[in-house]
């Protein structure tokens, strides 16, 4: 296939042309337009229409107002003509007037209904909608003429495009530069002096592959690249919202993700665990790494991880909110699809009916949120969760008695016992003194918050479960909802596959359904996760590519569709898809296929920049490697690893970083206890993540919102990320113990702590330049009496706000 | 620059140019606007909780006749607010008086003295309607058109439809009361999909403004400058090694602007160096006025300085009078009102009223009548069917009054406007058309109104 799409830029917007039957234009002027013209036609005419609605033509009616279309064909209940006519909608028409009468009403519907229902949303029709919906197929990798630099197929098709266009790749990036670069890529951290001195002395040919392979195998590679994964699936472990309750064991999620890279769980697995784990759990023994028994539930967690409302007032509002959250959030995260704007519409540029979000949104109507009972695996440390949990359990044995001893003193003191409560409250009473007030309700908050604590070490998971007959009479039917409300109930459907990709609507088959099991999740879980799925593999593997190259193929990497962005590389992206496949879903193969390719080797300068920029301005075809800044957790980890300080802990419940008291204090709902001082200095993925406080460096440093799916970091650049970087609390602590840990290693010599100093945070010695310049800040110091520690942690400072520091080359 | 043009632009040089440039946008260079408008910036009044319209502005002579009576909600089977009406419910008179003021003839409770006084100057629309009766998703209505959190707010719409005047100062900048900050904190003034950079910077008004703002406190000048030029020492040598990284510059940019900063913002927001006149007008030194007025002073002070947007935040729920109606609006009401007329009036007296548009509203009204059970400390409920609010300033037409409600002030009936209308209204003032104000994500170009809202044609000028 050529790609004539290939540097296309962004498609705009085109609307659909919309046209109507002759026999329709006949019922119009019939039976429509004698209502609408005595009614309506007052306000809604002309240019000064009311919400721009003109009623005099039938195309008029089909093309509506700002509210969409006011008539749909065949389909007066979805009809806002008639909704508003009926007052399901508000305000109820005509306004000021009086109600139509019911007969009237009814005829206008009739009307409607007898017309030809509009042709489903457009079928996929241009070339890159057929690629897009169909089958990757791996084409042979092109032929090029500088072999020399092709290490593996990936090669051969970059450098294709790049010869087509007359361009040459960059050179290779030095080894610091790579060493760099593939640490913070896939550990998120900086390489350890003795690691980056021992990669330089390392001359062997595959000592690279060997430091790949290296790093793949290391613990905190999970740490790194699950958080790429939670902000997809918008981890959380508060309800946000006005409550923002937290959900005491959603760490669990978190720890199942970091283990599931880690243990380079397949992808497919980890798709039908996400979504159907409790379904899979009995068809086991396939021996990919299916979840152990209790994983299942805790995997499920990822259905439940959007907003939640605890206070609504509408319990089926709730419930509609969290099934469009979930068919939303999964069709971004696994199909690279934007399925939301099918909710109150056929969507405007894809070829998915509003029909295909409600026969969607069906696969999860029988399910129901569930916090379910689910033992801790080995893995999380089994063992030190039930000792926790009981010396908890202890402890609040001990504290409530001894609220209770004193509540019985205290209620001795009033005569009525029943105004016990109202007595204490008012602060004006004497009966108590403000001593007893405060001891008394000290006690109780320390009750409380131990309370708290305790339930995250509970063998609970934050889950799902089924709702399916017999365990109730029938499934709750789903129906398409006109304009997305409750109350404009369409159709009735049943769970379906996007018809874009399936070709037709059909009922989708359900093989799995049991006594108590609907099947229907799995049933999606599967068709997701089939091999012959045209998105889900290079959606995927365009993820993983983002993520190293700091670019997506396609760079809108939860959107593959029309308003998407175009891939760069078409065959790449299909080759990787049916390597990743063929390699049996394996994500740590497709890091290996990348990181040791050429392409992701080259330097980041270019020795013709300056023109290749005019060819390729974008470098979409990756004439040179993309620069990458940290990320906001990589930059607060990598702070805590050069001062010396950074807590290794893995896993478990998350840390309370501190916060300024005028922010901890602001909460109505909760408090806010800030974790003791070694817990704060872990890694950044163990951040407690609440919804309503996100910690402060994350916030100002593009750290992702939790509340819908981040497919892709923000990467801005403001003064405050400055004043926090310069001024903060986080860099006055670690600049002194930085300071600490290279006075120690490096003794009293300026030169040599300025070298030291630069060896840890950039994995090299300091030049003349910057040892002179050091010295005259060494001088300053020394003027206003300040010690050379002092001086030291001034350059500390100075380091980590370096460009040099927070790009990788 | 069009809008479309800039969001190509940074859409198509993330990663590589696009930082360097969006940097430029939000300080440096200023956007166009889409049409002439004489507001340049907007102060938006946030009143959380929901203000009762028929104590404040909506006078319901009505409410007398039906006092203590059993109010029939059979008939509102459409209401948001089921669980409000499940049980008997009387009618609650206005416990204040009205009177007319101005040359316009407005109706105002005596729960507002001062701002009594600039009615002329005010325009009012007593015909809002909103979504949802839940605080949290009612406050996203208000601010980012959705009830849902994860949308840029009004805010940064603005600044990212009109950029910063000041390259030393935020475009945007919220002032929130630290006694109780809005549900959801910061996603309240969030960028949602739109850059990081547009989103509202939170100032205190007690103690440093911004934070982080001070070097820590053992250094001295002589430190920071030292360190500040060793830094930028050794971030223009790796510059000049490293052109193809426009980035590098930016950032650069970025420390400079800290820089400035760090010695700007102290001397702007000031509000010692007023005179005691204005500090007595904006009541800073008063108990009951000190939070609202200084922080009334504050966007004052911003807003000279080229800012773009201020967002003022009562303490969350403050105007939330289930129960207790007349403690807790007299309450709210003072906290309030003296700032708000002395605000309307400096900025008058200082030529800068025809520039600032000033919006005052909360996330919903609030019903006539409450159960019957609370009549002995009663309140009023939420009401998404009608809720007043007003514009000041910049490009409105004044004294006007737009819409009516029932005989009780239930609900609105006429000239009845929704939540994106009020914002189609804003963005129109300022001179962005809500329809051409997008940004592309998810899929299509977003707008803060969605499908579109109609200005409010009655109070524009």
């Amino acid at each position: 296939m050529k790609a004539s799409w290939s540097l296309a830029p962004i498609a705009l917007a085109i609307a659909f042309p919309i046209g109507a039957a002759d026999s329709d234009e006949a019922v119009f002027k019939e039976k429509i337009q004698p209502i609408l013209a005595a009614n309506c036609a007052a306000c809604h005419t002309g240019a000064a229409a009311q919400a721009g609605l003109s009623v005099t033509s039938l195309p008029d009616l089909l093309k509506g107002g700002k509210r969409g279309p006011a008539v749909q064909p065949g389909a007066s209940k979805n009809s806002l003509l008639v909704q508003f006519a009926k007052g399901e909608q508000n305000p109820r028409m005509p306004v000021g007037g009086k109600p139509l009468p019911e007969s009237t009403i009814n005829a206008l519907a009739a009307a409607i209904d007898s017309m030809q229902p509009a042709k489903s949303a457009a079928a996929p029709s241009d070339a890159y909608m057929k690629w897009l919906f169909a089958i990757p197929t791996a084409s042979k990798a092109p032929d090029v003429k500088n072999t020399a630099w092709i290490r593996n197929p990936i090669d051969a098709f970059v450098l294709a495009k790049l010869e087509e266009k007359g361009l040459a790749p960059a050179p290779a990036a030095d080894k610091r530069a790579l060493l760099r670069r593939v640490y913070f890529d896939l550990i998120g951290l900086p390489p350890t002096v003795e690691e980056a001195e021992a990669f330089q002395k390392d001359t062997s040919p595959d000592a690279y592959e060997r430091l790949v392979d290296r790093l793949l195998a290391d613990k905190r590679y999970g740490e790194r690249w699950g958080r790429h994964w939670l902000d997809l699936v918008r981890f959380a472990e508060s309800d946000g919202f006005a409550i923002d309750g937290e959900r005491p064991t959603a760490w669990r999620y978190r720890d199942y993700v970091i283990r599931a890279f880690n243990s380079d769980k397949p992808y497919d697995v980890f798709i039908q665990e996400q979504i159907a784990g409790d379904e899979m759990e009995r068809r086991g023994g396939n021996g990919r790494g299916m979840a152990e028994a209790s994983e299942g539930p805790v995997a499920l967690g990822y259905l439940r991880m959007g907003p939640w409302e605890a206070d609504a007032n509408f319990d089926d509002q709730l419930r509609l909110d969290w099934l469009n959250e979930m068919t939303t959030t999964t069709s971004q995260v696994f199909l690279g699809m934007t399925v939301g704007c099918a909710r109150c519409h056929d969507h405007k540029y894809d070829p998915i009916p509003q029909r295909d979000f409600y026969r969607m949104q069906a696969f999860f109507a029988s399910t129901r949120i569930e916090d379910r009972p689910a033992p801790f695996l080995d893995a999380e440390d089994r063992l030190r969760m039930r000792q926790t949990l009981r010396k908890y359990e202890e402890d609040l044995d001990a504290l409530n008695a001894e609220v209770r001893e004193m509540e019985e003193i205290l209620r001795k003191k009033v005569a009525d016992n029943e105004k016990f409560q109202e007595i204490l409250n008012d602060k004006k009473n004497t009966t108590f003194t403000e001593a007893e007030r405060k001891a008394y309700s000290d006690l109780q908050e320390r009750s409380r918050r131990m309370t708290a604590e305790s339930l995250r070490f509970r063998p609970v998971a934050y889950s799902v479960n089924e709702v399916a007959p017999p365990a109730v009479l029938e499934i709750a039917p789903t129906y398409v909802l006109s304009g997305g409300e409750l109350a404009a109930k369409g159709d009735k459907v049943e769970p379906g596959f996007l018809r874009c990709i399936t070709g037709k609507e059909e009922k989708a088959a359900i093989p799995f359904s049991g006594r108590y099991r609907s099947g229907r999740r799995r049933a999606l879980a599967e068709w997701i996760a089939s091999p012959s799925h045209p998105l889900t593999a290079r959606v995927m593997v365009n993820r993983i590519w983002q993520h190293h190259f700091g670019n997506g193929i396609v760079r809108t990497s939860s959107d593959f569709g029309k308003n998407g962005d175009r891939p760069s590389h078409p065959e790449l992206l299909d080759w990787l898809a049916t390597q990743f496949i063929q390699n049996k879903w394996s994500i740590k193969s497709m890091h290996r296929l990348m990181l040791t390719s050429s392409a992701y080797r080259q330097a980041t300068s270019h020795p013709e920049a300056k023109k290749y920029a005019e060819a390729d301005p974008e470098n979409r075809l990756l004439w040179h490697m993309n620069w990458i800044r940290l990320e906001s957790e990589v930059l607060r980890d990598s702070m805590l690893a050069l001062s010396g300080r950074l807590n290794p802990e893995a896993g478990g419940p998350g840390m309370f970083f501190s916060v300024k008291d005028e922010i901890a204090q602001g909460f109505q709902m909760f408090k806010w206890y800030p974790s003791d001082e070694n817990q704060q200095r872990r890694r950044s993925i163990y951040a407690f993540q609440r919804r309503s406080l996100m910690m402060p460096m994350m916030e100002v440093f593009d750290g992702a919102n939790m509340s819908e799916s981040c497919s892709r970091r923000s990467v801005t650049t403001v003064a405050p990320q400055a004043l926090t970087l310069l001024n903060g609390t986080l860099t006055a602590s670690e600049s002194k113990h930085y300071a600490h840990r290279v006075l120690e290693i490096a003794g009293d010599d300026i030169d040599k702590q300025v070298d030291t100093a630069f060896r840890l945070a950039l994995s090299r010695g300091a030049t003349e330049f910057e040892k002179a310049r050091a010295r005259q800040l060494y001088a300053v110091s020394a003027n206003t009496r300040r010690t050379p520690e002092e001086a030291l942690t001034r350059l500390a400072t100075v380091l980590f706000n370096l460009n040099e520091f927070l790009y990788l080359e | 620059m069009s809008h479309d043009r800039r969001q190509f632009l940074y859409r198509s040089l993330v990663g590589v140019g696009g930082i360097a440039l969006m940097d430029a946008l939000n300080g440096g260079l200023q956007a166009a606007p889409h049409h002439p408008a004489k507001a340049k910036a907007c102060i938006f009044l946030t009143m959380l909780g929901g203000v009762s319209q028929m104590d404040t502005f909506d006078p319901k002579p009505s409410l007398e006749k039906f006092d203590n009576t059993v109010m029939d909600w059979s008939k509102e089977k459409l209401t948001d607010q089921v669980n409000l009406f499940a049980k008997p419910r009387l009618v609650l008179r206005s416990p204040w008086k009205f009177s007319k003021h101005g040359q316009c003839g407005m109706d105002v409770s005596e729960l507002l003295p001062n701002l009594a006084t600039c009615v002329d100057d005010l325009s009012f629309v007593k015909s809002v309607v909103t979504e949802n009766g839940n605080h949290p998703a009612a406050t996203f209505l208000m601010n980012t058109g959705l009830v849902l959190p994860g949308r840029p707010s009004v805010g940064a719409w603005v600044t990212y439809g009109l950029g910063s005047e000041n390259r030393n100062l935020p475009g945007f900048v919220v002032l929130p009361d630290y006694r109780a900050l809005p549900f959801s904190g910061s996603q309240q003034w969030g960028p949602g999909f739109l850059p990081a950079s547009y989103q509202g910077t939170m100032m205190q008004w007690k103690g440093d403004p911004v934070n982080d703002l001070r070097p820590p406190s053992e250094l001295t000048s002589e430190d920071v400058n030292a360190q500040m030029e060793l830094l930028r020492s050794y971030n223009h040598a790796y510059l000049e090694k490293n052109l193809t990284n426009p980035d590098l510059q930016g950032r650069i940019d970025a420390y400079e602007l800290a820089y400035r900063m760090q010695t700007e913002v102290p001397g702007v927001l000031n509000t010692d160096k007023e005179s005691a006149a204005t500090k007595e007008m904006y009541g800073v030194d008063e108990e009951d006025t000190k939070s609202f007025g200084t922080r009334c002073l504050m966007a004052r002070q911003l807003v000279e300085k080229g800012v773009r947007f201020v967002q003022l935040y009562t303490p969350s729920q403050s105007w939330d009078s289930h129960t207790g109606l007349i403690k807790g609006h007299a309450k709210n009401a003072k906290e309030v009102d003296k700032p708000i007329a002395a605000l309307i009036k400096d900025l008058k007296q200082r030529g800068l009223l025809d520039s600032t548009l000033i919006v005052w509203m909360g996330e919903f009204g609030r019903t006539p009548d409450n159960p019957a059970e609370m009549r002995k400390n009663a309140g009023r409920d939420h009401n998404t069917k009608a809720m007043t609010m007003f514009f000041a300033g910049g490009g409105i037409k004044p004294g006007v009054t737009v819409g009516e409600t029932d005989e009780l002030g239930w609900k609105a009936v006429k000239d009845i406007y929704r939540m994106r209308d009020v914002h189609a209204t804003i963005l129109h003032l300022m001179g962005l058309n809500d329809m051409r104000l997008t940004y592309y994500h998810a899929g299509r170009n977003m707008r803060l109104t969605d499908t579109g809202g109609t200005v409010i044609k009655e109070v524009v000028a």
